[in-house]
């Protein structure tokens, strides 16, 4: 899928595409153009955008972690959010102002302390209950995030109880340039637009430095699932997602890989914990609620579980629900409040995706077997793996 | 529990005595070149005693058929003896190395490799990518090595494939290589999976009623390819209910009833002992 393949030859590509995938550029390309025309009427403020650009990637590194546990490897982990908050309490006790603990040292270090208290968290909520079947790690999971959130609640003298952290100093803190960068960066007044002019200033340019973060964040960890995903490694994974037994039986220790792939997308999610400390620069109690779980796991359904590029959309899209109704109040034919509906919004896109689309909008469409060896492969599949479960064909 | 595992129960106590009788007539202990040695295994469930002091040997080269009737044990013994299974005594030797209680791909790792009654269907996976599950200690199975070393990663995965074509071409089944997992018929859905089992080189493969649903035309190319690869020099252990299908495959042949090793003997031997039928006729 290389840019230069679109460039050479967009019909070709546009119809080696799968409906699913023509039908998500199709909306992905309505749903920019509509972004755009909200900056461009003055609805949408440019600062409050990538604000929810940051936001949405945030969503989507958790559900590139969640996709990890559960779509590669079918683990079922209810605790999203208690690896969300230990990423995010991790970095800010260890850089913030007023942690109790420790205190004003680099993000970077914070960074470092947020992805090895998940890496313990994970192994000690694993090793109890990796060995077992499935469901005993959803049930232990569901009360680790409690417990995690009440601990985090109610030990005062190393997290501020239920004060939160305050002081988190930005990502970039301490850097040469990018530290001061928001500062340093001119004012650009936008005078062109039909709503009037837009003055970019210093928030301007901080919010677009959190979303260089969040997009290197994802950058990286999409290069090391997507290797992961079609080696074979992530074969196993997925062998232990259909049939334990039978990957236990061709002699692979299934516990080595289910911790594996527990550890690394608990790290993931870790990693958007962290991102998001150093966005709203002030983490409470509150930020591990369990409905962040929830939206998690529907981003990854929705997406279709074992996809990358489907947890990345699912993300996105759980996003662009939740802030997106807010705006929905602006038209005045809407006789109430929508803002309110949106979980039972999002209830009901989960039912009608079970009904109608079980797999996800964007489940994986192509043999995983490592790139350039399956390249070389005289034979290739004709159709998409999937496709035919769902009784959809490609054509 | 029902009444025919209550009667069962009841029925080991008496079964002792003419255990001891049988003893001379149980499988040969005392073969040349061994690869699995079983000896006095026991595992209960509950009262249930499912494998009672079961003690046999097979030798290298050889196929060796497991019969008997509907609960003596069959399924229990083999996951015994491939670790899905504790036991609560007796031993289990694959190899000479005592592989008792062993994780199951600890056990695989000797080189004792099973297949099961039912196989489950891979999800999302084409045959060919399934296949490529079977081979062991493949250098991209390391998460660190993907990154560290993606070279000999490839390499493997080259071969690997390679392999899994050749075989698949072996088994007249190549022109499924691409096709989703989930597609497949049964018949065929096991013959990928003997062709799995193979490309991670067992020295001895235990086979669960191989031939179980498969239709005939597929069960004799089945039959085939195992005798095929028994001459290549796998030696094979099968539980199988199609009398046909075992007796023209294997020899020798054991008996298992009620959990214990009523007789080893050739398929002639088998088919007109007197024990074994009444076994089966459950006299």
């Amino acid at each position: 899928m290389s840019l230069r393949a679109i460039v050479d030859d967009p019909n070709a590509y546009w119809s080696g595409l799968t409906r699913a995938e023509q039908g998500v550029s199709g909306f992905i390309a309505g749903f920019v153009v509509l972004l755009l025309g909200g900056l461009f009427t003055g609805i949408l403020a440019p600062t409050y955008f990538l604000f929810l650009v940051g936001i949405a990637g945030m969503y989507s590194l958790l559900s590139l972690g969640l996709n990890v546990q559960w779509g590669y490897t079918g683990l079922i982990n209810f605790s999203v959010a208690a690896f969300f908050g230990i990423g995010a309490y991790g970095t800010a006790l260890a850089s913030a102002s007023s942690s109790p603990v420790a205190g004003n040292l680099a993000p970077a270090v914070g960074l470092f302390v947020a992805l090895v208290l998940a890496a313990i968290l994970a192994l000690l909520i694993g090793i109890p209950t990796l060995r077992l079947r499935a469901d005993y790690l959803a049930i232990a999971s569901i009360g680790l995030a409690e417990v995690v959130r009440i601990v985090i609640l109610n030990e005062d003298q190393l997290t501020n109880g239920s004060a939160g952290v305050r002081g988190i100093p930005t990502f970039f803190d301490g850097w040469p340039l990018l530290d001061t960068f928001p500062q340093t960066m001119p004012s650009v007044a936008v005078s062109w637009l039909p709503s009037g002019t837009v003055v970019l200033g210093q928030s301007f340019w901080s919010a677009l430095l959190n979303v260089v973060v969040v997009v290197s964040f994802i950058a990286v960890s999409y290069f090391v699932l997507k290797r992961a995903h079609r080696s074979p490694w992530g074969r196993v994974l997925r062998t232990i997602r259909s049939d334990e037994d039978l990957a236990r039986a061709l002699g692979k220790n299934t516990y080595r890989y289910k911790m594996q792939a527990f550890v690394l997308g608990s790290l993931i999610m870790a990693l958007a914990g962290v991102f998001y400390a150093h966005l709203n620069l002030f983490v409470s109690p509150g930020d591990l609620s369990p409905i962040t779980t929830f939206y998690v796991w529907v981003a990854v359904m929705l997406g279709g579980s074992g996809s990358n590029r489907g947890a990345l959309f699912g993300g996105f899209v759980i996003v662009a629900i939740r802030e997106g109704t807010r705006f929905l109040n602006a038209f005045e034919f809407i006789p109430f409040d929508v803002a309110p509906l949106r979980l039972l919004l999002i209830g009901v896109i989960i039912v009608l995706l079970m009904r109608f689309r079980p797999e996800g909008v964007l489940p994986p469409q192509r043999e995983l077997i490592w790139p350039s060896v399956v390249d070389d492969a005289p034979e290739q599949p004709d159709s998409g793996v999937r496709d035919s479960k769902a009784g959809e064909s490609n054509d | 529990m029902t009444d025919s595992q209550a009667s069962q129960v009841a029925n080991n106590d008496s079964s002792s005595e003419e255990q001891a009788a049988n003893d001379e007539r149980a499988a040969n202990m005392d073969k040349e070149n061994v690869v699995l040695r079983v000896e006095d295994l026991v595992k209960s469930f509950g009262a249930l005693v499912a494998t009672d002091h079961a003690s046999f040997e097979v030798e290298r080269g050889t196929i060796m058929g497991l019969i008997g009737p509907n609960g003596a044990g069959k399924s229990t013994l083999f996951n015994l003896i491939s670790g899905f299974y504790e036991s609560d005594a007796g031993r289990v030797t694959v190899n000479g190395t005592d592989v008792t209680d062993m994780e199951p791909y600890e056990i695989a790792d000797h080189g004792l490799i099973r297949t099961f009654q039912t196989p489950r269907k891979l999800e999302g996976m084409t045959v060919r990518e399934a296949m490529l599950v079977g081979p062991r200690e493949q250098p991209g199975e390391s998460f660190i090595k993907l990154f560290t070393d993606p070279e000999s990663v490839r390499e493997r995965e080259q071969r690997n494939l390679k392999d899994a074509q050749e075989i698949l071409e072996d088994f007249e089944i190549d022109h499924l290589a691409t096709q989703p997992a989930t597609k497949i018929s049964g018949g065929q859905l096991k013959l990928v999976e003997l062709a799995r089992a193979m490309l991670a080189e067992p020295e001895i493969l235990l086979l669960d009623e191989p031939a179980a649903g498969v239709n005939p035309t597929l069960r004799k190319k089945l039959a085939e390819q195992i005798r095929r690869l028994n001459e290549q020099g796998t030696t094979f252990l099968l539980i199988e209910h199609d009398m046909e299908f075992v007796m023209s495959l294997a020899d020798p042949v054991i008996v298992l009833d009620r959990g214990h090793v009523l007789m080893e003997g050739t398929p002639d031997e088998v088919q007109n002992d007197e024990g074994v039928i009444d076994a089966y006729l459950g006299g």
